[in-house]
C-alpha cells in the first residue's frame, strides 16, 4: 500500500477510535447526552451531523484559499449554519415527528464543536478530498459513541431497540422492570465515562 | 487584477459572495419544500380538528376523507360574528393574520397575553353520519409560562359543554407543563361547562383539585401553576366577548 493511501486511511479510521471526537476530545457531548435515549433519534442525529460535517468540510476546504484570515471563523459559521438550516428543513419535511423529538438539537448542530473544530483544524489546511475523508471519519466516531450509548440506554431504559421489543417489560406483562434512569440524560454521562475509560485502557495496552 | 483576500476590499467581496450563495442555498431548499409544507400544514390541521371533535382517526382510517365528509370550515368575523363566505378557510394563515396590523387589533382586556388578535378566526362545524351537528371546534391560544399554548376546543351542540380539547403546540416545561399533551388530563375537561347561568365564562383550573361535581372546574397540576393559569385565561379570553361569544350567540340563535 502506498504511503498516501495509508495516510488517507489513518485520517478515516483515526477519529473512530484512537482519536474519537466525543470520547477523546470530549467534543459534542451536549447533543450526545440529549439524543442518545433511543436508537432512532441517535441514528437520525448521526446522519444529520454526518451531512453537515461532510459538506462543511468540503465547502470550506474548497474555498480555503479565498477565506480572508480576519473573518475565517465567521465564514465557517455561515457555511455550517446554512447547512444546518437545510438539514432542519428537510428533516421537518420527511420526518416531522422525529424532528419534534430532536427539537432544538438539530439547530444546535451549529454549535457542535466537532464541526467547527474540523473546519478550523483540518479543512482550512487540507485539500477537499482529504477534508471529506476526515469529515466521514469524525462523523463515524461521533456516530459510534452515540449509537452505542443509545443501544444501552434504549435497551435498559425501555426494553426496546429501534422501537422493537427485545426485553418484555413489566408494563406489558413481561418480566423486565425498565430502569427509568437510562431514559434521562445523566445515564449518558456514566456510559460515555465508561466508554472513555475502556478506550483509554485499550489504547494503553496497545502502547 | 488578482483577488487579494486579506485586504479590506477582498474581505468585503468574499463576505458578500459567501452570504449571497448561502442565502441562495437556503431559499432554494425552502422553495422546493414549500408546496409539500403547505399540504402537511393542512393535514395537521385536519387531524387536530378531528381529534378535538373526538372522532376516531386511528389506524389507517383516511382522515382527509373523514374531514371532507363531516367538517365544514368557516371563517368568522370575531367582533360581529358574521361569516366570511368568500374565504379559502383551510389556507387562512391565522398566525400571520394575528400579527399583521391590517387584519388584527389589540384586545381591550388582553387576559390571554396574546398582544394582538386576528379580526377573523376559523371555526369548524363537525357533523355526524346523519348530518346532525356533532361539535363546533374552535381554535384558542394564550400565553402559558414560557410559550404560547395552541389548542382546539370542541363544544357540544349546546355550545356550552366541552366535547374534547386538544393542545397541539406549546413550549412549556418538559415533564411539568407538558401535561397538556397528556390525554389523562385533557379527558378531565370533557363534559365541563364553559358558561355559568349568567352566560359568563366560568371555566377554571382549580389548584388543589376541583371538587367532585364541579361543572366548571378541572384539577390543576402541581408545579405547573402558570401553565394551568395560561389555559384558564386562554379559555376566558377566547370564549369571552372579544373571542367567540358573539359568534356563539348568533349560532345558538341559528342565525348562521
Amino acid at each position: 500500500m502506498s504511503k498516501s493511501m495509508t495516510a488517507t486511511r489513518d485520517i478515516l479510521t483515526g477519529p473512530i477510535f484512537a482519536n474519537n471526537p466525543v470520547a477523546m476530545q470530549v467534543l459534542g457531548v451536549c447533543s450526545a447526552l440529549a439524543v442518545s435515549n433511543s436508537m432512532q433519534t441517535a441514528l437520525v442525529m448521526t446522519l444529520a451531523v454526518t451531512f453537515v460535517l461532510v459538506f462543511s468540510n468540503l465547502i470550506i476546504s474548497s474555498i480555503r484559499n479565498f477565506i480572508p484570515n480576519s473573518v475565517r471563523i465567521i465564514a465557517q459559521m455561515t457555511v455550517i449554519a446554512s447547512l444546518v438550516i437545510i438539514v432542519d428543513m428537510v428533516l421537518q419535511d420527511v420526518a416531522y415527528e422525529l424532528s419534534r423529538q430532536l427539537s432544538v438539537f438539530v439547530g444546535l448542530i451549529i454549535t457542535n464543536c466537532i464541526i467547527m473544530g474540523r473546519a478550523e483544524a483540518f479543512a482550512m489546511k487540507m485539500p477537499p478530498h482529504l477534508a471529506v475523508v476526515d469529515a466521514m471519519g469524525n462523523a463515524m466516531g461521533y456516530g459510534v459513541i452515540l449509537l452505542s450509548v443509545a443501544f444501552v440506554r434504549e435497551l435498559l431504559g425501555a426494553g426496546t431497540l429501534f422501537g422493537h421489543e427485545i426485553l418484555k417489560t413489566v408494563e406489558n406483562d413481561g418480566w423486565y422492570l425498565a430502569n427509568e434512569m437510562f431514559k434521562l440524560p445523566p445515564s449518558a454521562f456514566f456510559l460515555i465515562g465508561l466508554l472513555i475509560w475502556a478506550i483509554n485502557v485499550i489504547q494503553r495496552k496497545r502502547g | 487584477m488578482a483577488f487579494k483576500k486579506d485586504t479590506v476590499v477582498g474581505t468585503m467581496i468574499f463576505t458578500l459572495v459567501l452570504c449571497l450563495s448561502c442565502s441562495f442555498m437556503i431559499t432554494g431548499t425552502a422553495e422546493v419544500l414549500k408546496e409539500r409544507k403547505l399540504v402537511k400544514k393542512r393535514d395537521e390541521l385536519k387531524r387536530n380538528v378531528l381529534l378535538a371533535a373526538d372522532i376516531d382517526i386511528s389506524g389507517d382510517k383516511d382522515f382527509r376523507a373523514i374531514f371532507e365528509q363531516s367538517v365544514k370550515p368557516l371563517l368568522v368575523e370575531l367582533d360581529t360574528g358574521v361569516i366570511d363566505s368568500q374565504a379559502n378557510v383551510l389556507d387562512f394563515d391565522d398566525r400571520m393574520a394575528a400579527i399583521n396590523p391590517q387584519t388584527s387589533s389589540k384586545p381591550k382586556k388582553d387576559i390571554a397575553k396574546i398582544k394582538t388578535r386576528a379580526n377573523q378566526a376559523r371555526v369548524f362545524k363537525v357533523f355526524d353520519d346523519k348530518g346532525e351537528l356533532h361539535a363546533v371546534v374552535l381554535p384558542i391560544y394564550g400565553k402559558g409560562l414560557w410559550s404560547i399554548i395552541y389548542g382546539y376546543v370542541a363544544l357540544k351542540p349546546d355550545l356550552n359543554t366541552i366535547e374534547n380539547v386538544v393542545f397541539y403546540e406549546h413550549g412549556e416545561t418538559p415533564g411539568i407543563g407538558d401535561f397538556l399533551d397528556d390525554t389523562a388530563w385533557t379527558d378531565k375537561l370533557k363534559g365541563k361547562q364553559l358558561f355559568d347561568e349568567k352566560g359568563q365564562v366560568s371555566f377554571k383550573v382549580v389548584k388543589g383539585g376541583a371538587k367532585a361535581g364541579d361543572l366548571h372546574g378541572v384539577d390543576a397540576v402541581s408545579g405547573a401553576t402558570m401553565t394551568g393559569r395560561g389555559v384558564q385565561r386562554a379559555m376566558q379570553f377566547w370564549f369571552g366577548v372579544e373571542g367567540y361569544q358573539t359568534f356563539l350567540h348568533k349560532l345558538k340563535a341559528s342565525e348562521v
